[in-house]
């Protein structure tokens, strides 16, 4: 393997040779190994290596960034001399004050399983395997498309402050989803488990959510339009609230007032019982580091404290515009970071903190409403407007979980939803970077088709 | 790259295996993007590599390496067949890769002017164009973002039964979004303009209006409401006709979806699954689109996929491994998103064909409904059978006039029951703007178009 610091500190030295004011050079060697099955077959094993270089220099304020894969020196030359053109052809901006400077990285656990170094492509087939009969385990489920995904990597940034930084990285990911078929109807039970950590054991809750949901959902209902109080299962949670959440305080957005969440810091967005952290430093959550996609130390904030909005997340150029310094928000992109796109600001993990309530006590508390598995929607966080489909939800009569919903929506503004949570979990998930309990909601808009 | 490329494969074949593929890339692309007023940040990509596939008894082996030299390609080839008796050795399902006749050609896109010719300073002046023109519209416009990609992409494409194709792929698009505020309230217009061809598209009407549009767009949000939840008829434009076609059916039609038993049209060939009035096509070769290209990644060239004629489910997009397990001629269906990924089944200019009521018959003839225009995004679950899509602004329509202004909205349906719910099909057929499509974990170029098109019992989710 390269000397990767040696690599991008040189490389610091001669990007600067060519004129910019402030540069920064980030150097990745990274592998991964996926298993794929197919209709319970084993499909695909795959191995893939990604070495490569990305530099970022700043002429007069302007950024660009040039990227190659590999490490060879003459092409790492090319891409400095398009990296500092691309910025030289750019518009002059004063609000750039300058990179991080250079601090003390704390020795972080928790981002990089040694085990997973070791693992030969055999561990992630079988891991592969495991989830897949879990999922299958049921005459009602005609298929299983499941996979199993380690990537592995070390990640070294240097930059024109004298910042030079390395970390490794490690990722395990499993994914599940069980088909299942009755006479009338057919559903699909969909599950993922994600860690830094290689942790095949996760295969048995993964699995058996896969499996459970495929057999709930053949049983079907319709729901007619309404206001419904909704419980949030942490898979849809942590969909909606990473973006709605994680975007809505970014703070370009916050400058440029983009976002709905602008003008509102310091006050009240939501419930006493809705509170949000962004960790870093959460062991073995697929969005820990040590530093951040620029050089900054990991460092734990609240965002969300029992209701009023806290912060907003910022990264050096963003910080610099208001004379403050960066939350360390930089991102590099997934588990194993990526030399592949400049970095941006960015969620690590956020947490949601978690409540007192059993999911079965908030169902029977619920009496009449909605049970969200499951929603791929965007909030529009502009205007903080959120309108999804249901892709997978339950209605729950007397208190009771019921039959599937088939083609209804869900409506609400991002503001309400986070006032209107009254009832939390007390067993968090972490899922899509965000880990989070059930969360009911009291009221929201229900678009059905009865 | 070609000698390189049949001895990769050569090697492959040597080590045990039964079939196998390549795609070798060397790519140069441009990202600028422009925030209010001025370069926020610009990107120069070069890019190479090659993805190495081998097949047996039932199982794939990919690898992945950046290293193009003879040994870099060798040491790929046997770590894709070691990856392939990997996970033949754990295979239920045994099945064999038809031979098919292979392909030899050289593939140029269209190109009148090479983006990688045009200086840097041409392109930058022509975002922060765009970006003036929003800025300018009025002054309620507060934020400003335009961007611009382009790519050039040499990729060889060969196989062990001969194929050996080199594409010459280039590409540009552009596009706007504006912010817009008054009264405390704020909305988002867009735009997008792109194609299969050079920098010439740039210097079209079509891409220099793209400022004003997305401008416009945000200014008429300004004055809208939340859109009502519920059941409704709606009146779908061009642009969301075409999501519909690619959302609600196209996924659905996907052959890999098929064989993996997760779509709800598996059995369905043959059979009536939508209204007679009802054709749906996928056809890579449309010409000046988003989506063309003549060969697919794996060599084949590509035909226009008919799923849908006059009602009957006719077929679905394949690649080389669907087509041979279900007996039928590969159809050109397959695409990467890059040498890095596998090729996987992809829909490329997805529409549904033209009925015979005009855009005005449609209209006045609803007595209560939606209209619905804009395509922002949309996703489906072929096994769960439902899908959604998110239109960027609605009207109420009332007898027969088009009244009140809402915003976004997401719209749902059913796959199997949403084109038997046609009201009316229209004659004014159209293309819509350039977009992406994901899926599992890559992206393809795409578009989609179609009609107007009245459908009812369509959910709408709003917040009224």
């Amino acid at each position: 393997m390269a000397d990767l610091a040696e690599l991008a500190r040189k490389t610091v030295d001669m990007v600067m040779k060519l004129g910019p004011s402030d540069c920064d050079v980030f150097a990745s060697d990274s592998r991964f190994v996926t298993a794929e099955i197919e209709k319970g077959s084993m499909k695909q094993s795959s191995a893939a290596n990604d070495p490569g270089v990305g530099i970022r220099v700043f002429v007069r304020g302007c950024s660009g960034y040039s990227f190659c894969t590999g490490f060879n020196p003459a092409t790492v030359r090319q891409v400095a001399r398009a990296a500092v053109a691309q910025a030289r052809a750019g518009t002059e901006d004063p609000d750039f004050k300058g990179l991080p400077k250079r601090e003390a990285i704390p020795r972080m656990d928790g981002l990089y399983d040694p085990k997973i170094a070791k693992l030969q492509p055999d561990d992630i087939v079988e891991a592969a395997i495991q989830l897949a009969d879990i999922a299958g385990n049921d005459k009602r489920v005609t298929s299983v498309n499941a996979s199993a995904a380690v990537g592995i990597g070390e990640a070294v940034l240097a930059n024109s402050n004298g910042i030079l930084a390395s970390q490794k990285m490690t990722g395990f990911e499993l994914s599940a989803e069980a088909v299942a078929r009755s006479d009338e109807s057919m559903f699909s039970g969909v599950d993922g488990g994600w860690s830094r950590r290689f942790e095949p054991e996760m295969s048995a809750g993964v699995g058996k959510n896969a499996l459970e949901h495929a057999i709930m959902g053949l049983k079907s209902a319709k729901m007619e339009t309404g206001d419904f109080p909704v419980i949030l299962d942490p898979l849809a949670a942590g969909f909606v609230l990473g973006m709605a959440v994680g975007g809505g305080v970014n703070a370009e957005s916050i400058q440029r007032k983009r976002s709905y969440l602008t003008d509102q810091l310091g006050k009240t967005i939501g419930s006493e019982l809705f509170s949000v952290t962004d960790d870093p430093t959460l062991r073995w959550a697929t969005g820990s580091y040590s530093f951040d996609g620029e050089g900054v130390a990991a460092k734990r904030r609240k965002i969300v404290d029992r209701g009023v909005l806290k912060s907003f997340m910022y990264d050096s150029y963003t910080a610099g515009k208001e004379g403050r310094k960066s939350t360390g928000n930089s991102s590099r992109g997934g588990s194993v970071w990526s030399y592949r796109r400049p970095p941006s600001i960015s969620p690590s993990n956020l947490v949601i903190a978690s409540g007192d309530s059993s999911v079965e006590e908030m169902i029977r508390e619920t009496r009449e409403g909605v049970y969200l598995r499951l929603t791929y929607d965007y909030p529009n966080l502009v205007t903080g407007e959120f309108s999804g489909l249901m892709m997978e939800s339950y209605r729950i009569a007397k208190g009771e979980l019921g039959p599937s919903i088939r083609q209804a929506t869900v409506g609400m503004h991002l503001i309400d939803m986070y006032k209107n949570v009254d009832m939390v979990g007390k067993s968090p998930r972490f899922v899509f970077g965000v880990k989070t309990p059930a969360l009911r909601v009291s009221k929201a808009k229900i678009g059905g088709s009865r | 790259m070609e000698d390189l490329a049949e001895a990769a494969i050569a090697h492959a074949v040597r080590l045990g295996a039964e079939f196998a593929d390549l795609r070798m890339e060397s790519a140069v692309g441009t990202n600028i993007v422009v925030m209010d007023g001025r370069t926020k940040s610009l990107t120069a990509l070069r890019e190479s590599g090659c993805g190495i596939r081998a097949f047996m008894g039932g199982a794939w082996g990919f690898a992945v390496t950046n290293s193009l030299t003879k040994g870099g390609l060798k040491e790929a080839a046997s770590s894709a067949v070691g990856m392939a008796k990997v996970a033949q050795a754990k295979a239920k399902t045994k099945f064999r890769i038809g031979e098919i006749r292979p392909v030899k050609a050289n593939e140029k896109y269209p190109c009148k002017e090479r983006p990688s010719d045009v200086a840097m300073e041409d392109k930058v002046r022509f975002v922060l164009a765009l970006d003036k023109d929003m800025s300018r519209k009025d002054a309620r416009v507060t934020s400003t973002n335009a961007k611009y990609d382009d790519a050039e992409i040499a990729r060889v494409v060969a196989n062990s039964f001969g194929t050996l194709v080199r594409s010459d792929e280039v590409w540009t698009i552009g596009a706007c979004s504006a912010f817009a505020r008054s009264d405390g309230v704020m909305q988002r217009g867009h735009a997008a303009f792109g194609s299969v061809g050079g920098y010439e598209l740039m210097r079209t009407n079509d891409a220099v209006g793209l400022g004003d549009e997305a401008a416009s767009q945000a200014l008429r949000l300004l004055d809208s409401k939340p859109v009502p939840a519920g059941k409704f008829t709606v009146v779908l434009d061009n642009k969301m006709t075409g999501m519909l076609a690619h959302e609600a059916f196209g996924h659905a039609c996907e052959a890999d979806a098929i064989v993996s038993g997760s779509s709800v049209l598996e059995g369905l060939l043959g059979k009536k699954v939508a209204d007679e009035r009802i054709s749906l096509v996928d056809d890579p070769k449309v010409e000046n689109t988003f989506g063309y290209f003549s060969i697919d990644w794996e060599g084949v060239r590509a035909k226009k996929h008919v799923l849908i004629e006059n009602g009957v489910l006719r077929g679905y997009m394949h690649n080389i491994e669907t087509s041979s397990r279900m007996g039928v001629e590969p159809n050109g269906a397959s695409r990467a998103q890059s040498y890095s990924g596998t090729p996987i089944i992809r829909m490329s200019n997805t529409y549904i064909g033209n009925g015979d009521r005009s855009k005005d018959e449609i209209i006045s003839d609803l007595m209560d409904g939606l209209l619905i225009q804009g395509a922002q995004y949309g996703y489906v679950e072929p096994a769960k059978g439902q899908f959604m899509f998110k239109c960027d602004e609605a009207h109420r329509i009332k007898k027969g006039e088009v009244g009140e202004r809402y915003r976004d909205a997401s719209i749902s349906g059913l796959i199997l029951e949403v084109l038997n719910n046609v009201v009316a099909v229209g004659s004014d057929f159209m293309l819509g703007d350039p977009g992406y499509c994901g899926k599992s974990g890559q992206s393809a170029r795409t578009t989609d178009g179609g009609p107007h098109l009245c459908l009812s019992n369509m959910v709408v989710g709003g917040l009224a």
